[in-house]
């Protein structure tokens, strides 16, 4: 019999995956898109039969809006598998989001310099 | 003295003698006969003799063969199951490593859910591999593998859950505030593993299977519900001497293909100290079965919190998101961090979902500094001037605010 120094690490994570969502489908990217920001609406409490995941989005959000990507990264948990549990809440109304702010309008910055140049030439 | 007169008495005379002459002749025989029968006899007696002699030989002989038999039947299981614990120990370490790999991939490509659906059946599948080849490993006297850390009993059950095939039709219900040692995790978990797979193998498709925790005087329980048909006497007493083994279990005992859920489970459950017994009738008619995690195995330390390693695998779009500027930011492109805004103190401006994010002691989302953000993200453009001109125009300028502030003050002067 293997002595127990000589046991293998296990490495692995512990809870699967497929096992926090249910084995259910999982929603559509666009659905909730990588940077769609979510909150908590105010004066929520969390279900009692919460799952431990629920409960830290619960945790993660009630601080303020963050975006779908960082919920998935603080609870190490794949993106697919967060927008799952974020729809649920979303469905049950505790949910407040925000959809991506507009990409800014790109200036080109050669054409900035340039008039700043300018001004520098005339008045500097 | 006469004579015998007359043939009569002549004929009795020779009747006589010949009587006489048989008689002895008789006699004789009946000597040699009994002397024959005396030596068969003695023979008789060597010969049975000898019987009991070769008797006593043959019951030594028959039992060193039996105790030679079982000792060469000891070695070749031993010897069996050394050779499969080595070679499953290597099937668990692959098993552990393209888990890990699969759970990268999870991550890495979680936004797809496509890709993840097809990531998680994998991982499902997986999972029962792992779950097989602990259980042979356990069986050949090898170990689990080891977690470093504990986990909370919730958490153990749905990690059991996830090891079986038909984990959808399992519930967990109740959470207690205990968590399982680090050594007993993955005990509990492959004993609960194999009891949900078989109340799911033995009950209706679609019916459910109820994990509930229930903490007890001496511990915690974890009560597995089935809806099947129950187990009758035979099966429950098989199970029962399994559960509670006296001796090592042979492999070759658990028939083909091998049913070694008990064994595993008895196994385990002797070495690592908690009970298992499955002698009870759940409410729904099908099997309960119980493990009880005594006090020595459960702590109050909360498990760790999920691991946040996960950002630069987890958001690999990163660079396809556009990133957004606040266009005050615009004026710093010198390589200085410019710092991100707390997302609770200004929300309107949380707008950064690429940052680095770390966490508090606490658990909170902690933002880090972060490199500037413009709205030009393509490369940053030779300096127009040369450093020395820039230095030259800056000493021109304050030189201009200087004399400037001169000025004011002469004219401030003139005014007083």
């Amino acid at each position: 019999m293997t002595a127990p120094g000589e046991e293998q690490q296990v490495s692995s994570g512990f809870v699967r995956s497929y096992v926090i969502t249910g084995g259910r489908g999982l929603p559509d990217a666009d659905d909730l898109s990588l940077v769609t920001l979510v909150t908590l609406a105010p004066d929520r409490q969390p279900p009692p039969s919460a799952s431990p995941e629920v409960r830290a989005i619960w945790e993660l959000c009630s601080g303020g809006y963050l975006s779908v990507a960082e919920v998935a990264g603080h609870l190490g948990l794949p993106v697919g598998v967060a927008r799952l549990l974020l729809q649920d809440l979303n469905q049950q109304g505790h949910l407040l989001r925000r959809k991506a702010p507009p990409p800014a309008q790109l200036v080109d910055r050669k054409i900035l310099e340039e008039v700043l140049h300018g001004l520098q030439v005339r008045f500097g | 003295m006469t004579f015998p007169q007359g043939p009569v008495t002549w004929a009795l005379v020779v009747v006589a003698l010949v009587a006489v002459g048989a008689v002895l002749r008789a006699r004789a025989t009946n000597v040699k006969l009994r002397r024959h029968h005396a030596e068969l006899r003695q023979e008789r007696d060597a010969l049975l003799h000898q019987r009991d002699e070769l008797h006593v030989v043959h019951n030594g002989l028959l039992q060193r063969q039996s105790t030679e038999l079982a000792e060469v039947r000891k070695d070749a299981e031993e010897e069996t199951k050394a050779v499969l614990k080595a070679a499953v120990r290597t099937l668990q370490g692959l098993a552990d490593e393209q888990q890990v790999v699969i759970e990268k991939a999870q991550r890495k490509y979680g936004d797809d859910p496509g890709i993840l659906a097809d990531l998680m059946a994998m991982d499902h599948a997986n999972s029962q591999f792992g779950r097989r080849a602990q259980g042979i490993a356990v069986l050949c006297g090898g170990w689990l593998g080891r977690r470093e850390t504990v986990a909370s009993v919730f958490d153990v059950a749905r990690s059991a859950q996830g090891r079986i095939r038909h984990f959808d039709r399992v519930r967990v219900n109740g959470q207690v505030n205990f968590s399982v040692v680090s050594r007993a995790v993955e005990p509990v978990a492959v004993v609960l593993a194999e009891l949900l797979a078989n109340a799911t193998n033995y009950s209706a498709p679609g019916t459910p299977v109820e994990i509930n925790i229930q903490a007890v005087p001496t511990g915690v329980c974890l009560i597995v519900d089935d809806a099947g048909l129950g187990m009758g006497q035979e099966e429950k007493d098989r199970a029962a001497a399994l559960l509670s083994p006296q001796a090592a279990i042979s492999v070759s005992s658990l028939g083909i293909p091998p049913q070694f859920g008990f064994a595993v489970s008895g196994m385990l459950a002797a070495r690592y100290g908690f009970r298992v017994s499955v002698d009870s009738v759940s409410p729904y008619g099908g099997v309960r079965a119980v493990v009880l995690i005594p006090d020595e195995l459960l702590t109050t330390e909360a498990p760790p919190a999920a691991p946040a390693e996960a950002p630069e695998t987890a958001l690999p779009q990163t660079p396809q998101v556009q990133p957004v500027r606040q266009p005050e930011q615009w004026q710093a492109p010198a390589p200085a961090p410019t710092p991100l805004f707390p997302p609770a103190q200004q929300p309107d401006t949380a707008t950064q979902p690429l940052a680095q994010i770390t966490t508090t002691a606490g658990g909170l989302p902690k933002r880090r500094r972060k490199s500037p953000v413009s709205a030009v993200p393509s490369a940053e453009p030779e300096p127009v001037r040369s450093n020395e001109e820039t230095a030259s125009r800056l000493g021109a300028f304050q030189r201009g605010t200087r004399s400037g502030r001169d000025t004011t003050t002469t004219e401030g002067t003139e005014f007083q």
